[in-house]
């Protein structure tokens, strides 16, 4: 009988062996309760399917230089989760799965069409699935704003107009929070600051486009903007936790600041002391405008790469994080920054029945979600992908030049060139 | 020497024992060390594929040509070689200072030795986050410190800024290593015999003098040693110079960089590696004949 037994658990746990697939996962969402999250859909998921999902946490900064290194020693993994700058990369060098994704995406049948169209790959299919997006904006000190009769910082004349007002550093309270780090948030708000003024560094031809005159000009702008800012040459924690302590009147942010303004246990988590009247007393500016409306955005995908071997798994995983309530906790543990990409769980109250989007209202929700339409980034051009862009991305060009036009107090010219000549070298290797 | 199959046949055996003992030690060198230096040099005259299925394809001394005609790598050979220096001399001089007072009898001299060893075992990341905590512009201790003293304006931010990144890795690396230096030395300088000092004293040697003609001379082969290895260490060091500030551009962060960031140029990194290890065998195989003497 004990044999008996012996061989039948034996035959279970060998069958088991056999039969259980493990996919890899890399995710973007390092923060530990984020983390706790995913473990928990993960672990879900394994019981009703049997399949392993091995979760591998990478920071955004990050993921860049993760990509080649796992190329090299075989370990890229069978679904990526993350920004548009490394899922093209992948993308365009042949990484993804563009049928596979595709198929997804029209299974689903309510992905919003803006969002799709910056993961679409040039010869049909998609680089990945969008999976969720952020609008960027300034959040700034609404009340200061009323109190001074300031306008809303949408325009650049507006912005600057505020910044000098509100600055006053002798009190330690700045016009605005900007960066000048090299890395991927001064990018962001660069972005922002030049597709609103019509720039762009890199056109469909591939010509670059640093030295031009608009660009010049966003530089000045930035610079300018420099004087009223925070100290330091700020990431984006510091930003972040800047704001929340009413160290400046403005901070550029993405919509994931929103739970850390209307959430007291959040907010705590970020500083000393909650101000229950944050959410009131900010606004934000979900476009920019100078010669021209820009609004900036990120969407993060799920791709499917082309060298898993457990595609069917991978499928399953992604449809998986997509559907009905798995979406909806997901989206939930990061408020207002996670906005689904399916209008069908848009307009679920069940995704609206969260304690920081009630706060906000449905209507300031639905401007969010309806701004994903409109993004604009310097990697599409007229319904084109500007592939190069991601080998700046991935250098940080915008951010070095950013960086050094503080440090070294360069001229806004200066600035175009150095970017000008190094983005030619870049892309002449 | 004899040939092996002149030897009689106990020594035969002995020689064959002798060499199956050390064959795991041989194996494990060429699989760890052999096969990736040469690896490496073979990938340099490659531009390496990453898209799958299609070959690496050999370029011949190209990546070596691109290499030595930018001028970011010389920037950064530069950078590293003061990197190397600045560092080295640094560790050195404080490590050397302080290993001469801890050589000396004072009450709960024991605990502060331990203290002293506290940056070199901490762990790096740890170690960073203070140093970019303390050094914050505005908010950090050491900010304000300064400030109030009126060596830096509060609003700097040292730590990011290109500019003065390279000086604040270079006081890390000095703070963080010295430790290393003062218990070799400070190993070396208790087994020196009193007798030398006692007669010096006799002689009616100064404490200078002491130093100079003593001490010095008993030290000589240990920071010998010391500059060999921190030298050859600093050289390499990727760790520490990243993680504090990414500004800092020595050679290792320019080889980081070349390898894994944006779209990857293997070839070049691996020729960068070669390099590297060239200039470093030969300066290493210059210094321990002339100031070593081996």
């Amino acid at each position: 009988m004990v044999k008996k037994l012996t061989v039948v658990i034996l035959a279970v746990l060998v069958s088991a062996m056999v039969f259980t697939q493990t996919i890899t996962f890399w995710h973007t969402q390092v923060e530990t309760d984020r983390q706790q999250r995913i473990r928990a859909l993960a672990q879900i998921f394994e019981a009703q399917t049997g399949i392993t999902v091995n979760l591998v946490p990478i920071e955004e900064n990050e993921i860049l230089e993760q990509i080649p290194r796992a190329v090299q020693s075989g370990t890229l993994p069978d679904v990526i989760e993350g920004g548009i700058s490394p899922i093209l990369l992948l993308g365009s060098q042949g990484f993804m799965d563009t049928e596979l994704n595709a198929k997804i995406i029209e299974d689903f049948g309510d992905v919003y069409e803006g969002v799709s169209r910056l993961m679409q790959a040039p010869d049909g299919g998609y680089y990945g699935v969008p999976f969720h997006a952020w609008v960027q904006g300034i959040w700034y000190k609404a009340n200061l704003f009323e109190e001074r009769d300031l306008g809303a910082p949408t325009s650049w004349y507006n912005i600057l107009t505020a910044a000098k007002a509100l600055n006053d550093p002798a009190n330690g309270f700045y016009g605005m929070i900007l960066p000048k780090k090299a890395d991927a948030y001064t990018e962001q708000v660069f972005s922002q600051i030049a597709l609103s003024n019509g720039a762009r560094p890199i056109d469909k031809d591939g010509n670059i486009l640093f030295n031009t005159p608009e660009m010049i000009e966003s530089f000045r702008f930035y610079k300018e903007l420099g004087k009223y800012s925070r100290p330091g040459f700020t990431a984006v924690p510091e930003a972040l936790n800047g704001y929340l302590n009413n160290e400046a009147a403005m901070v550029f942010y993405s919509t994931y600041i929103m739970d850390d303004i209307a959430v007291e246990e959040v907010q705590k988590n970020r500083v000393e002391q909650f101000d229950p009247k944050l959410v009131e007393n900010t606004g934000f500016a979900n476009f920019m405008i100078n010669t021209r409306p820009s609004s900036f955005g990120e969407v993060v995908g799920l791709g499917i790469l082309k060298t898993s071997e457990n595609k069917d798994a991978a499928e399953q995983w992604v449809k998986f994080l997509m559907s009905g309530s798995n979406y909806i906790y997901w989206l939930h543990m990061a408020p207002g920054g996670m906005n689904p990409t399916r209008s069908s769980i848009a307009q679920m109250d069940e995704f609206l029945d969260n304690p920081v989007l009630e706060r906000y209202g449905k209507d300031q929700i639905t401007t969010i979600i309806s701004a994903l339409d409109t993004v604009e980034r310097f990697e599409f051009m007229e319904g084109e992908i500007i592939e190069e862009m991601s080998i700046l991305s991935g250098n940080f060009v915008i951010g070095r030049a950013i960086n050094r036009m503080f440090a070294n107090d360069w001229t806004p010219q200066q600035t175009a060139q150095w970017a000008q000549e190094e983005a030619e070298r870049l892309l002449s290797e | 020497m004899q040939r092996f199959r002149e030897l009689s046949p106990l020594k035969k055996k002995e020689a064959t024992f002798g060499w199956k003992l050390v064959s795991p030690a041989i194996i494990l060198i060429g699989l760890f060390i052999l096969y990736p230096v040469l690896y490496n040099i073979y990938l340099s005259f490659f531009e390496v594929s990453l898209t799958p299925g299609v070959p690496n394809k050999f370029v011949g001394l190209q990546n070596y040509k691109e290499l030595l005609t930018d001028p970011t790598f010389w920037n950064s050979f530069g950078i590293t070689m003061l990197y190397v220096l600045i560092t080295v001399v640094g560790s050195i001089l404080v490590g050397l200072g302080i290993a001469l007072l801890m050589n000396k009898e004072f009450p709960g001299r024991g605990i502060v030795r331990a203290l002293i060893l506290f940056p070199y075992v901490a762990p790096v990341i740890s170690t960073v986050f203070a140093w970019q905590y303390v050094l914050m512009p505005l908010n950090g201790p050491l900010t304000i410190l300064l400030s109030n003293l009126g060596i830096m304006d509060v609003t700097k931010d040292l730590v990011n800024d290109p500019n003065n990144a390279f000086i604040v890795v270079s006081f890390y690396s000095i703070w963080k290593n010295f430790p290393f230096i003062y218990l070799m030395i400070l190993s070396r300088l208790q087994s020196i015999p009193q007798d030398y000092y006692e007669a010096a004293d006799i002689d009616g040697a100064n404490g200078w003098q002491k130093f100079h003609h003593i001490t010095l001379p008993e030290l000589y082969y240990v920071i010998g040693s010391l500059v060999l290895l921190r030298g050859i260490w600093n050289f390499y060091k990727f760790e520490e110079v990243y993680l504090l500030s990414k500004e800092a551009r020595t050679l290792p962060i320019y080889l980081y960089e070349k390898a894994f960031t944006g779209l990857p140029e293997l070839g070049v990194a691996a020729a960068i590696a070669t390099v590297l290890f060239v200039v470093m065998m030969v300066l290493i195989s210059i210094y321990v004949r002339k100031v070593l003497k081996w």
